[in-house]
């Protein structure tokens, strides 16, 4: 027997069906059917909840495969919170959701796969984990590791092991280094936990966030910078959920450190004759609120910003989180050629981002048509703009 | 009635397999509309849908109802399913059609300002197409990011916009329309039938697939303004000298309840609305108003203020956060009988111990479509059930005063045969000719049935409510 916690109750049985959430939800927009909407999810969950909000082990075995597939096809955007009729904190209740459905291990195989490789080897890749910090021999980049610093570097899987993005990190470092930062790596810097907690893994995400923590804590570090934006969410906002305190460290986004930089003249950066355009990734613009410091940055750069449809709280997903990558491919695939397709209709020259996931998403997807765009992360801009790449 | 497995097999080769589900977590969340139904009253039908299909064109469509003469199986017409009065949930299983796949622009024509879209369209999404051009549409309703421009047809067509411009029925040119034997067919004023009979018909005498709307030239300025009042009858009276003095694009109003929900209204009732056209005309209009909203002993409030709650103005429903579940009826009633409904309605929710909410939009001078709701909890399942009677209290009190209801579907069709007796034998006629097989959208509008087909008589349902209602006041 499980019980779902009374404020998602009352937030689930609150819904007023209006359908606000589906029209925004960037995995409707591709299935069409209720079920696979924000708004059928929620339906589904009041049927078969009782009215004290408990769901019987029965239930969970017979529709628990149908529950798996829609609550693990989204991608945690939250699109459907922002616009919610009635303020419901849907993310809060898909979380839940998957901690039920993975406790009670009726989530799709990858999931078990990807939670399982995660717990074993601090990646997400199935990688030795002192692997992690190869990427600094394959760009050449100019690292230092101390015992004890004012800033740590977080770099986070996709930045470490993914050679498509490695230059994101090759970058930030420049970029640290260029505003003569006392920052270090960690020694052993694990997974953040993000992938497990959206796996509904939350036990062992708390394993890997106490970790990180203690290696962060260990080097005195009063600031943690990251330019994943998955990581940014993990050590901010879920790393005191999950250990029931905040760590003493202040966590940036590279993108608020780069607006730090610039706007208190720190670094300048020459301007570019160049026209931009920006993807919000969801998880820092409308999940964690930074919009407005990317924008300042790249302005910085260039007069010609132009935005996309749909952007800052209101971006579109390109498919990349959620693990709705590992769950199903070939949708995320769809979403991500979705939002390419509004963000090459800028006509900008090129696309920044400001996450591993969306860079590496919409490169692949650019490099895959003719003329298609160049894609770079917001710190990879800046450290070519200062000639530091 | 089990739908056989052949309609099934011959539904998936016509449409193919990605366009029909059995699924059963599909049927589940395809059995209901806006409404939360009483546990008790779901057992009286069979609401849960025998398959989902989701056309993906007008052919299919049509296909589609001529299978289901065939193998004389319940078609039952599903848009954004935004509409609270049962049109869209099946009383004994049959075909949902889940529309929102036809969601294509068809056409802009420039030159006259005529729009053609699917029936699945959004509104939304045509405010959003039509952004980059010199028109605008007159009227869309409250429920405008996720109700389609199908639904809107088959049901009441008043919203925003309908005060200047009308009904939706007058601005739309002609639609495109599978009727119950599956044939297509162009319908505009002068066809037979003609847009006014297919228009409201709640998915019982038609499909619309495709419609043409007539669009107006966009507004050099649209100036929102909102008034508050410490008092409604003030309010309503102020009210009604601004429609009397003034030319509105939408005029809406609203009682304390819906205060609860937003921390920037003070007073106990407001109004709100927008002016639009030409810049002078506006200003001049909103002078007027001002004067108006003195005169009264409100006040107007900040300019930005009023357009946050224009802005908001599709979010109607916020106050549900507070119910959680809500009871709710839609009436059209003659405006000088606002006050006394009102009146009315608090009195029931203070008798029920409920809370009630009441919204205003004034649609002439003489008319407004009032919408009243009281705040609930559907898991107290008895409890819940009593209250429903509350709405019925209601519209037998807005019918008594010259009102109507405004829909019927499958909640309201008792009240049909007192508020629009004309209507309902012209519906019934045309439905006997043009659907004899009882096809689309049965038990609806016209007349319930419970599962099995079995006609439900409308006295024994409103003397059931009327029963559960003393039942009520005695707990
Ligand atoms: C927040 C909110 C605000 C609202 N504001 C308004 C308002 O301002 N004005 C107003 O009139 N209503 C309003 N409504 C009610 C509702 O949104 C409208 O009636 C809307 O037009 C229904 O459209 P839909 O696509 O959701 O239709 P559905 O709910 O899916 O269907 C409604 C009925 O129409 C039939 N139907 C649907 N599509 C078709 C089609 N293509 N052909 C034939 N029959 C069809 C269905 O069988 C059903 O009987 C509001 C609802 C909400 C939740
Ligand atoms: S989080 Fe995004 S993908 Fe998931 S249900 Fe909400 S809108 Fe859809
Ligand atoms: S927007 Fe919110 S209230 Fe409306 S259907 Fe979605 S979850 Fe429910």
């Amino acid at each position: 027997m499980l019980v779902l916690p009374k404020l998602q109750l009352e937030d689930v049985f609150a819904c007023a069906q209006c359908g606000y959430c589906m029209k925004r939800c960037p995995v409707y927009y591709f299935l069409g059917w209720e079920s696979t909407s924000p708004r059928g999810k929620i339906f589904a969950l009041k049927e078969i909840l009782g009215n004290d909000g408990r769901l019987d082990e029965q239930s969970i075995r017979k529709l628990g495969k149908s529950f798996s597939t829609r609550f693990f096809n989204c991608t945690f955007c939250g699109f459907c919170r922002e616009v919610c009729h009635v303020e419901i904190d849907l993310l809060e209740i898909w979380s839940k959701v998957r901690e039920i459905l993975y406790d009670h291990e009726v989530v799709p195989e990858s999931i078990i796969k990807l939670s399982e490789t995660v717990k074993k080897s601090k990646n997400i890749y199935m990688m030795d984990n002192l692997s992690r910090t190869d990427w600094i021999t394959y760009t050449g980049a100019d690292v230092n590791f101390k015992d004890s610093a004012e800033v740590v570097y977080f770099v986070g899987c996709i930045t470490s092991f993914s050679g498509r993005v490695q230059s994101i990190a090759q970058a930030v470092s420049s970029i640290l280094n260029s505003a003569n930062e006392d920052w270090t790596l960690l020694k052993d810097e694990w997974c953040c936990g993000h992938p497990l907690a959206l796996s509904g893994a939350i036990r062992e995400a708390r394993v890997l966030a106490l970790h990180n923590v203690e290696m962060i804590e260990s080097t005195g570090a009063k600031k943690v910078v990251t330019g994943c934006p998955g990581c940014y969410l993990a050590l901010k906002h879920e790393y005191p959920r999950l250990l029931g305190k905040k760590p003493r460290f202040e966590v940036l986004h590279s993108s608020q450190l780069l607006d730090t930089y610039i706007t208190s003249g720190k670094l300048v950066v020459p301007k570019a004759d160049i026209t931009l355009t920006y993807h919000d990734p969801c998880e820092l613009g409308r999940i964690s609120g930074v919009i407005r410091e990317p924008r300042v940055v790249l302005q910085s750069v260039t007069d010609t910003f132009i935005e996309p449809e749909y952007f800052g709280r209101e971006s579109i997903c390109c498919g990349s989180g959620g693990l709705l990558k590992a769950v199903n491919p070939s949708l995320a695939d769809n979403l991500t050629q979705r939002r390419y397709g509004m963000l090459a209709s800028t006509n900008a020259e090129v696309i920044v981002s400001a996450c591993p996931a969306c860079v590496q998403a919409l490169a692949q997807t650019a490099t895959a048509i003719q003329n298609g765009k160049r894609v770079i992360d917001i710190s990879q801009l800046i450290a070519e703009q200062l000639g530091l790449m | 009635m089990a739908t056989s497995n052949n309609f099934l097999r011959e539904l998936v080769n016509k449409l193919g397999q990605e366009c029909v589900s059995v699924d059963s977590l599909e049927k589940l969340v395809y059995a209901h509309d806006l409404a939360a139904l009483p546990k008790s009253v779901k057992l009286l039908f069979n609401t849960t849908p025998d398959a989902i299909a989701r056309p993906r064109s007008i052919e299919h469509v049509a296909e589609i109802i001529r299978l289901a003469n065939e193998y004389k199986i319940p078609v039952i017409a599903r848009g954004g399913a935004t509409w609270g009065f049962g049109g869209t949930v099946p009383v004994r299983g049959g075909i949902i059609l889940d529309l929102t796949g036809l969601n294509r622009v068809v056409n802009l024509d420039e030159k006259n300002g005529l729009l053609t879209v699917e029936c699945g369209v959004v509104w939304e999404d045509i405010m959003r197409f039509l952004q980059e051009t010199n028109w605008e549409l007159p009227t869309y309703p409250s429920s405008a990011l996720s109700s389609t421009v199908g639904g809107w047809a088959a049901t009441g067509g008043i919203g925003y916009g309908s005060l200047k411009y009308g009904p939706f029925v007058k601005n739309v040119a002609k639609v495109t329309a599978v009727l119950p034997d599956g044939r297509v067919v162009v319908a505009d004023d002068n066809s037979n039938p003609n847009l006014s009979q297919l228009f409201g018909s709640e998915g019982i005498l038609c499909i619309f697939a495709d419609l043409t709307l007539k669009l107006i030239p966009k507004s050099e300025v649209e100036r929102p303004f909102m008034a508050n009042f410490s008092n409604f009858a003030n309010a309503v009276m102020a009210a009604q000298e601004v429609l009397r003095l003034t030319n509105p694009h939408s005029l809406v109003l609203r009682t304390f309840g819906f205060v609860r929900a937003k921390d920037y209204i003070e007073s106990d009732t407001y109004f709100f609305g927008c002016f639009n056209g030409n810049r002078y005309d506006v200003d001049r209009q909103h002078l007027t108003l001002g004067s108006i909203v003195n005169r009264y002993r409100g006040y107007l409030t900040p300019e930005d203020e009023a357009r946050r709650e224009w802005e908001e103005r599709f979010y109607t429903l916020r106050i549900k956060k507070w119910g959680p579940s809500i009871l709710g009826n839609e009436f059209i009633i003659p405006v000088h009988k606002i006050l006394d409904i009102v009146k009315y309605c608090w009195h029931l929710g203070n008798q029920a111990h409920l809370d009630v909410e009441v919204e205003v939009m004034f649609i002439s001078r003489d008319k407004a479509l009032m919408f009243q709701l009281f705040l609930c909890d559907e898991r107290k399942s008895i409890r819940y059930l009593t209250e429903a009677a509350i709405t019925k209290k209601v519209l037998d009190a807005a019918i008594k005063a010259g009102g109507k209801p405004y829909g019927y579907g499958l909640w309201n069709f008792p009240f049909m045969e007192r508020a629009e007796p004309e209507k309902k034998r012209e519906l019934k006629s045309m439905k006997g000719v043009l659907d004899p097989q009882n096809v689309l959208n049965p038990g609806k509008t016209i007349g319930a049935e419970l599962m099995l087909g079995i006609p439900l008589p409308g006295k024994l349902y409103s003397t059931f409510m009327d029963g559960v209602w003393v039942l009520r006041k005695v707990v």
